[in-house]
């Protein structure tokens, strides 16, 4: 009997003691990291791997902006200070990273990484530890809102794949005049299934009428048997929402069934094989996409970037890295006019409702889901064996 | 009405390309009794030989497809060598044979991806002004073309079979291989002539498969296809891989018209059905031991 109450005992104890510590833990843990002598800010994307060229030019572009802002004095008399993680285009490899960047370095806010297969993963350990992460393209809807539940810690600059279905209905019916639209869309495709959607809701609510919806599978090679159908109802422009391959034969195909309407896609079309194979069957078509290099905007960063790095390729990174920095330093300037101490709950909580002046236009992120509101997309034609740069242009997903 | 001749045209025309393939399949059946699954992967490697030919060494489109049938011709043979003639002599059962080819088909496809890469090529524009206009109707020449070949193709077999020594020889082996044994055929050899004739067949159908549809590593895929529309004729037999293969590609033509989602649907019920209901398909000729 004894022996049981001095257990008892023990266990009261060890519980009490184990209370005090989780207290003080999240105590600790409130707001997150605070800057120290420095503001340190994480970042993390591929640096190994297929993905290697992307990843390597956002940090570029990151190291070389976080430069320049120390130069100039840095953030409220705090120096920046940038440490990238590789995270080598796996999954495990950046939870470890986030890991490291939130709990050894103490990091402020991290930036990237570049594709929602690694953005989705992190939430976890972002909430645990209360920074924000700014994904720069990373476009699946599930980074930031997972079946309507807000990821409190998960922001981007880029926008997300079904709005640009929506960017392409409003130009299409606003700026074209085109008051039908036929979809052809990859229906085991989420990717394409998404912005065909939103392609349909936008055109319809603004007035315009969907006289074909046609699908296929990721696989097919053959479309004439649904074009030949949407020929037949003789829409003023086919919304093809899918990747350039599908896209090159499509254009094929189209052409020799005798249809000669406008094709307007997304940001799945750009690539060089497209010109090779469809540029003959797509002169006149629209693309929607993230920015366009031939915009006159983007030439100051473009011509800063080769000057700092001799022969190093521009890519979309270069874009999304300098308007996730912006949208961060904001952030960080906001939270430092506020309060004496800098922490990185009080970032993550700035950067709800911020707006920025970005490069590939204004970011305002929603405080709803964390994505950027109205976010201008690059209109692109495609002209002769050239990408041509249109104009800017956001569209009004409100409704 | 228009519309239903533009789809019965379309339909054919993915007939036709399902005939080129379907052919060599039942070729290779009738004899062997197994499906060459590897077929898919030597139409893939005549794709990208026809596309190479063209594109490195500059030739007309014309000696690229001679040059990429003779390819595949004797990428046939060789496979036949290497997968299928080690099994024949040990007298392996007709699943080994399948696994092989099966391998075989995998191997090809990963062979591609790690020697050439991941990413589809095109031809070139062969033709400039691609199709020809019939009122509202527009037919590809490249399909007139593909069918003059097949055509010819096609033609050519059926005169071998029929009117050469050895083409008989093949026909006595493809009834009986074990009593053509006995009366003095070298079974050995026609299999080999099989694969060649099957290879051939798998040659001409792969480049016009690359023009029509780009070439990449997993376009031995569409033989599946190939391969319903064979038992569909009835497997085994050439009159029937070429009805079958029409028919099914006008079926699915107009189901993807109808509902573009409920196409493949369709032809593997079709298969399934075929296989429960008449195992010859419409022009078979025994129903022992389909596989």
């Amino acid at each position: 009997m004894k022996k049981l109450k001095k257990l008892a005992l023990l266990i009261l104890m060890m519980s009490i003691c184990l209370t005090l510590i989780v207290a003080c833990g999240s105590g600790d843990k409130e707001q997150g990291n605070i800057a120290g002598k420095t503001i340190k800010i994480g970042w993390i994307g591929s640096l190994t791997g297929d993905q290697s060229v992307f990843g390597i030019c956002e940090r570029d572009t990151i190291q070389m902006l976080v430069d320049e802002v120390n130069k100039e004095g840095g953030i409220a008399g705090k120096q920046l200070e940038f440490i990238p993680y590789d995270t080598r285009g796996t999954p495990e490899e950046a939870v470890n990273a986030v890991n490291r960047l939130v709990n050894n370095d103490k990091v402020l806010v991290i930036l990237g990484p570049n594709s929602s297969g690694l953005a989705i993963p992190i939430a976890s350990v972002l909430e645990k530890g209360k920074v924000a992460d700014i994904a720069t393209v990373a476009t699946n809807e599930k980074v930031t809102v997972d079946n309507g539940v807000l990821k409190p810690y998960n922001f981007r600059v880029c926008f997300i794949d079904p709005y640009q279905g929506g960017v392409a209905a409003t130009f299409a019916y606003k700026e074209q005049g085109f008051k039908t639209a036929a979809i052809l869309s990859d229906i085991s495709d989420e990717y394409s299934q998404g912005m065909a959607e939103y392609f349909k809701k936008t055109f319809e609510d603004l007035g315009g009428e969907i006289i074909a919806e046609e699908a296929f599978k990721t696989g097919d090679v053959d479309f004439r048997p649904q074009l030949t159908k949407i020929k037949d109802k003789a829409p003023d422009c086919i919304f093809l929402p899918y990747f350039y391959k599908e896209v090159s034969l499509t254009a094929q195909q189209a052409d020799e069934i005798g249809i000669e309407t406008t094709f307007i896609g997304g940001d799945g079309w750009t690539s060089d094989q497209l010109m090779e194979m469809g540029g003959p069957y797509l002169q006149g078509s629209f693309i929607v996409n993230h920015v366009d290099f031939d915009d006159p905007e983007v030439q100051g960063l473009t011509n800063q970037f080769l000057e700092t790095y001799p022969g190093q390729p521009v890519q979309l990174n270069t874009f999304m890295g300098h308007d996730a920095f912006v949208t961060a330093k904001a952030a960080i300037e906001k939270v430092a006019a506020a309060e004496s101490k800098i922490s990185s709950a009080a970032v993550a909580k700035a950067l709800e409702g911020i707006q920025v002046k970005g490069i590939t236009g204004t970011i305002h992120i929603s405080p709803d889901d964390h994505n950027p509101i109205g976010k201008e997309a690059a209109i692109i034609t495609i002209d002769g064996d050239q990408y041509k740069f249109v104009m800017k242009y956001a569209a009004d997903m409100s409704n | 009405m228009d519309q239903f001749l533009q789809q019965l045209i379309n339909g054919v025309s993915i007939g036709s390309i399902y005939a080129l393939m379907a052919v060599g399949y039942s070729l290779v059946y009738s004899i062997m009794n197994f499906s060459n699954f590897a077929h898919g992967g030597v139409i893939m490697l005549s794709a990208y030989m026809g596309y190479f030919a063209i594109i490195l060494l500059d030739v007309s489109f014309g000696v690229a497809l001679l040059l990429a049938t003779l390819g595949a011709t004797l990428i046939a043979v060789l496979i036949e060598r290497i997968a299928y003639s080690p099994l024949r002599k040990r007298k392996a059962p007709t699943l080994y044979f399948i696994i092989s080819a099966m391998g075989m088909s995998i191997l090809l496809e990963n062979l591609v991806i790690a020697t050439i890469g991941p990413q589809f090529k095109t031809y070139p524009i062969i033709f400039a002004e691609s199709t020809i206009k019939l009122g509202n109707l527009s037919i590809s020449k490249m399909d007139i073309f593909m069918l003059i070949i097949a055509a010819i193709a096609l033609a050519g077999l059926v005169f071998f079979l029929n009117k050469t020594r050895t083409g008989i020889a093949v026909r006595a082996a493809t009834y009986n291989a074990r009593a053509s044994q006995l009366m003095g055929v070298n079974v050995g050899r026609i299999v080999s002539i099989v694969f060649a004739l099957g290879g051939a067949l798998a040659g001409i159908a792969g480049v016009f498969f690359g023009i029509r549809y780009t070439v990449y590593a997993q376009a031995g895929i569409i033989t599946n296809k190939a391969f319903v529309a064979a038992v569909f004729g009835g497997l085994g037999s050439l009159p029937g891989a070429i009805i079958g293969s029409i028919l099914l590609g006008i079926i699915e033509t107009f189901v993807a018209a109808w509902r573009s989602q409920l196409r493949d649907l369709t032809t593997f019920a079709i298969l399934i059905a075929v296989l429960v209901l008449k195992p010859t398909g419409l022009m078979g000729k025994n129903t022992e031991d389909k596989a």
